[in-house]
């Protein structure tokens, strides 16, 4: 206990006597660990934006030709029923017939030759992003062709496949990037560790030649990186805060897109934003500080 | 107290120490001299344990510095005072830092770190210098400083090169006076110098080398 509290007063004694080099150690980790927190925040987005759209699903019962109006009634009740399922509207077979004309246009016509309307009535009805969740949309759709009166139950299935495929792929293309970020980052932090203890070696050289061990020489520039790491990453989450406040109230108003609403990174993200930099910062310092003790050894 | 048996020390092709035995007893006081690059610092380097001999043994207290681990290594320096020719003190550190922390790397309490110091800082005379920092002293005071932090565990041995080689003949008596009074302490003490001046008026054991060996 009284070794690290020693341990600890030597970093901050280290901190205090070399503030320029630790401004400088800790305003690189900053801008690195900015832009890995940028490009976080960046996918992190992207991920939530494609998650919206791909699982916002929409789902059209149709009904059997002549069902009665009990029956019709029957599903209405058990759809409004489904938890997170937004009944949209219902779609007569006349106006199922007007909507297809209208979306021929010009060749409308064709369909001058029926004699009866073929098409079913329908119950559209729609599951919003979040209210996805937890739902078996497949065991809904079969209890919902059992009922009396319910023809057919589609919903966008391969769209939402299609969506999912898309999302696992930038989920990998994230790690690959955000590995090689991780790589790059500690990187350079090393170089400028290693710089900023280059320039204190006479002082380990002295910790050596009174008998110090490696550890007792090593801690406080742990410590040191450490802590550097820590604040470092704290400044960086803090201005890509500030620079997300100042967007997420401006992207909305200017592009009037409300689907792309921006979400900050999520406290799981931030923690381990703030650990990583506190785990670079201490590997850094560990592997910039390994090769200065080979001059005090045989 | 240190034993050296048949040590050679060669840097690549260059051979900077060539067959040296020596033996230096508990409580002696030695000159190592010899022109530079006669293998002076080479051989208190040795000492140390700061470089290995390319052959040969050299054994410290009865410990084989060739088999030797790195944490007996460090164990072994606590015991072991160090003085250079520039100091080598940490110039962000006040006077008394700088000497207190040869106490502070044996993990003793503050308390009893401070006393230490203040003591040894009054043995070499910079009481009234413990909060001034290392450039603000001259050269034979920061010389005292470095001589304080090498003595302030009572160590077997004090180990200096060349320390009188920055300072002028005055400050060089002084100085030579402080390490007298070291070894009649019971400190071993051993001194590598190229001064003519300092060999010539002394009684003390002289080990001459000349070009990596023993010549008188």
């Amino acid at each position: 206990m009284r070794l690290w509290v020693r341990y600890f007063r030597y970093a901050f004694a280290n901190i205090s006597n070399n503030r320029l080099v630790h401004v400088v150690s800790t305003g690189t980790i900053t801008i690195t660990l900015l832009l890995f927190s940028a490009f976080v925040l960046f996918f992190a987005n992207i991920d939530n934006w494609v998650l919206e759209w791909g699982q916002s699903l929409s789902m059209s019962v149709y009904l059997k030709q002549g069902v009665d109006e009990k029956a019709k009634q029957k599903i209405k009740s058990v759809l409004v029923g489904i938890p997170g399922a937004k009944l949209e509207r219902f779609v007569s077979k006349e106006q199922a017939m007007e909507e297809l004309k209208e979306t021929l246009g010009s060749q409308a016509g064709l369909l001058d030759g029926l004699n009866t309307n073929p098409l079913p009535a329908s119950f559209e009805v729609a599951f919003g992003a979040p209210e996805r969740a937890g739902i078996d949309i497949e065991k809904i759709k079969k209890k919902l062709e059992n009922m009396p009166g319910v023809d057919e139950v589609q919903y966008s299935e391969q769209w939402l496949k299609r969506f999912e495929g898309l999302v696992s792929m930038l989920r990998i293309a994230g790690l690959v990037v955000g590995g090689l970020l991780c790589v790059a980052v500690l990187f350079i932090i090393t170089n400028t560790i290693r710089l900023a203890i280059y320039s204190r070696r006479d002082e380990i050289e002295i910790f050596k030649l009174v008998g110090a061990t490696d550890w007792f020489v090593k801690v406080p520039f742990l410590i040191e990186g450490s802590l550097q790491g820590v604040l470092g990453a704290v400044i960086a989450l803090g201005v890509l805060f500030s620079t997300y406040s100042l967007l997420s109230s401006k992207t909305i108003q200017v592009f009037g897109l409300p689907l792309l609403h921006l979400v900050f990174l999520p406290k799981g993200h931030v923690i381990f934003i703030i650990s990583l930099g506190l785990v670079l910062g201490l590997m850094a310092s560990f592997i910039a500080i390994g090769r200065f003790f080979k001059l005090f050894y045989y | 107290m240190i034993q050296l048996f048949h040590v050679t020390k060669r840097f690549g092709a260059n051979i900077a120490l060539q067959d040296i035995s020596l033996r230096i007893r508990r409580g002696e006081f030695v000159f190592i001299s010899g022109p530079s690059g006669a293998g002076k610092t080479t051989l208190l380097r040795l000492m140390f344990g700061a470089e290995r001999p390319s052959e040969g043994q050299i054994l410290i207290d009865g410990i084989n510095l060739n088999r030797i681990r790195r944490v007996k290594l460090d164990m072994l320096r606590r015991r072991i005072g160090f003085v250079f020719q520039d100091f080598k003190l940490l110039n962000r550190k006040t006077v008394f830092q700088n000497v207190a922390l040869a106490s502070e790397v044996l993990g003793e309490r503050r308390s009893i770190t401070r006393k230490k110091a203040h003591q040894i800082l009054r043995a070499v005379g910079l009481s009234s210098k413990e909060q001034a920092y290392p450039l603000q002293l001259s050269g034979g005071e920061q010389q005292r400083v470095a001589i304080a932090r090498a003595m302030i565990n009572n160590p077997l041995i004090l180990f200096a090169d060349e320390p009188t080689g920055n300072l002028d003949p005055e400050i060089t008596k002084e100085i030579m006076i402080l390490f007298r009074s070291i070894n009649l302490r019971g400190t071993t003490v051993v001194i590598a110098t190229h001064s003519r001046d300092l060999l010539e008026n002394t009684d003390q054991r002289i080990v001459t080398l000349n070009r990596g060996q023993i010549v008188s």
